[in-house]
């Protein structure tokens, strides 16, 4: 059975007309890689402010860990929220000290977690002096201090080069083995796409769409597939074994494949089996078709 | 609390504006009470030789005088020290660490405490820098010291102790409402200098006593002098029990209205 990390209960928190977050619940789960997916300005700090007690809501409620949230919680919590906030003046040794003293935790595992985002070498410089990859790369460290359950990541890349990107992926990657529970805020689809195994669409503080990536990713792969005869091809293509299924729409017939097959496969065994095609087209529906269209119609 | 301290130390302890202000007022102290001494002490002896009336010669830093003389006027200092406060708290607001703070895991409440924790520790090296200065300046001006002497007036050092702390609480709240260093300074300044004289000027009577920097002035009165009472003037030599409930008051009010502050808006 999975454990209830955070669930978030008909929240609402406006500002003056506004509404950032408009009675919005939602579950994660423990273990779940959970992106929060939405354009700039859709709610998606603001629901992160408020679970972790920095943000006051106008009405609802959530739950850590099943319970009634509490400061001890936060400290079963790693997060970052917007940009890394550390004092400049200090050294990032000095600033984890900082961390490590309200966590209740040993100095000892600075070392490692400078280790593990590759901050070794410029532990005993000023925190000013870090570039943007390193200041985040320091607020993953800080966030992991103290082994929290549940590390809450707010635009993780957010304004980092192609480099420090690939880097952040790779590090979060690597954390989520360890098990742990992972939040994400991203406005790239493609990021979620890449690391979350659960994602949650926002607009203008609702969830327009949540659930698992793999369920969204599976049905990326879809044929175009018109002929002389339709039903000669649907019913064909039905019986091929890596088809998940067919069906007619309009003037195409429309398959969507299981994974590791392509466009060229299809064609082949529709050859073999004698049946005439006039066109064939690969319709990929990935994450980001998947997102405009969820906005598209969430306009309607 | 040791915990608190630790933090709130990491934080002071590593910052050059820290060090500047502190090495300023320390400068400013005693470069003021050893420097100016021989000039000070010379008019008021001065003073007192050219009166119609005979007047003790009387240095301003004998025993016990001298805790009352001295603590008066290191008093026109805590500004300074109102600065030091209003840079830490707007700090963590410029920097969000208040932020980082709250959702690393500190309660609002702890980072209050540790907030008043550093004005105490400031308040208590500041009276015990003045303790300090007292003593020598003392040993020096005085021919001969008895215990009685030495402890004499020693309330006043108490009521110093309580002087800084209760302007320092009050910056921390300008500090608070603000956000900003620049507009917590400016309207310390604005209120401490101009709009509190203002106000004491407008009100009735003694009403003015009863303002927040007004009655932390108050706690410790203009010293009689040899030279004030030339001029008939006489000041109240001790201090008064209303003070220091006033201002105790005004300052666990402020200190209620910043977990206030803390626990209602969005950070």
């Amino acid at each position: 059975m999975s454990t209830q990390v955070l669930s978030i209960d008909n929240l609402s928190k406006h500002y003056g007309k506004i509404r950032a977050v408009d009675e919005l619940s939602l579950e994660i789960e423990q273990g779940n890689i959970y992106g929060i997916l939405g354009p700039n300005g859709s709610g998606k700090t603001t629901i992160l402010g408020v679970v972790l007690d920095v943000i006051n809501p106008i009405s609802g409620s959530y739950k850590w860990f099943g319970n009634k949230p509490t400061t001890a919680d936060r400290k079963r919590i790693g997060a970052i929220l917007e940009t890394p906030n550390f004092y400049p003046y200090l050294s990032a040794v000095k600033n984890l000290e900082i961390i490590a003293d309200i966590k209740g935790v040993s100095y000892d595992e600075i070392t490692e977690v400078l280790e593990l985002v590759g901050l070794t070498k410029r532990k005993n410089s000023r925190f000013k002096t870090y570039s943007l990859g390193m200041k985040q790369r320091l607020a993953i460290a800080a966030a992991l201090l103290g082994n929290p359950e549940v590390l809450i990541l707010d635009e993780p890349t957010n304004g980092l080069d192609p480099q420090g990107i690939a880097e952040i992926r790779n590090l979060i990657l690597e954390i989520a083995q360890k098990g742990l529970t992972i939040i994400m805020a991203s406005h790239l689809l493609d990021e979620v796409q890449k690391i979350c195994t659960h994602v949650a669409v926002l607009k203008q503080g609702r969830t327009i769409f949540t659930g698992e990536v793999a369920e969204v990713l599976q049905s990326s792969t879809i044929i175009e597939v018109s002929g002389p005869d339709l039903n000669a091809i649907n019913s064909a293509i039905e019986k091929c074994d890596f088809v998940e299924n067919s069906n007619i729409e309009g003037e195409t017939v429309l398959a969507s494949l299981k994974e590791g097959h392509d466009s060229m496969a299809l064609n082949k065994y529709l050859i073999q089996n004698d049946v005439a095609i006039s066109s064939i087209a690969l319709k990929k529906k990935s994450l980001e078709n998947y997102f405009l269209e969820l906005l598209a119609e969430s306009n309607d | 609390m040791i915990r608190l301290i630790k933090i709130e130390f990491k934080k002071i302890l590593n910052n050059q504006v820290f060090w500047v202000l502190a090495a300023l007022y320390v400068l400013i102290i005693t470069s003021t009470f050893f420097g100016v001494q021989t000039f000070i002490n010379d008019v008021v002896k001065d003073a007192g030789r050219s009166a119609p009336i005979p007047v003790t010669k009387i240095s301003l830093y004998n025993f016990p005088d001298i805790w009352h003389n001295l603590t008066f006027l290191a008093g026109f200092l805590k500004m300074l020290l109102g600065l030091l406060v209003i840079f830490f708290i707007t700090n963590e607001y410029s920097y969000r660490t208040l932020r980082q703070n709250i959702i690393t895991g500190l309660s609002r409440r702890e980072f209050l405490i540790s907030k008043l924790l550093s004005i105490g520790i400031i308040s208590l090296c500041a009276t015990f820098l003045l303790f300090i200065i007292g003593v020598i300046l003392g040993f020096m001006n005085t021919e001969e010291v008895t215990l009685a002497m030495f402890f004499g007036n020693f309330e006043f050092i108490a009521a110093y102790f309580l002087e800084l702390t209760a302007f320092m609480i009050f910056a921390l709240l300008l500090g608070f409402l603000t956000k900003r260093a620049a507009f917590a300074i400016g309207l310390l300044a604005l209120y401490y200098y101009i709009i509190e004289n203002w106000l004491n000027y407008k009100l009735p009577d003694d009403w003015g006593d009863f303002l927040p920097l007004q009655a932390v002035a108050n706690l410790i009165d203009i010293p009689n002098t040899q030279l004030m009472k030339l001029f008939g003037l006489n000041f109240r030599e001790y201090i008064a029990v209303l003070d220091v409930v006033v201002v105790s008051g005004y300052s666990l009010t402020f200190i209620y209205l910043m977990y206030l502050i803390l626990r209602k808006r969005d950070m």
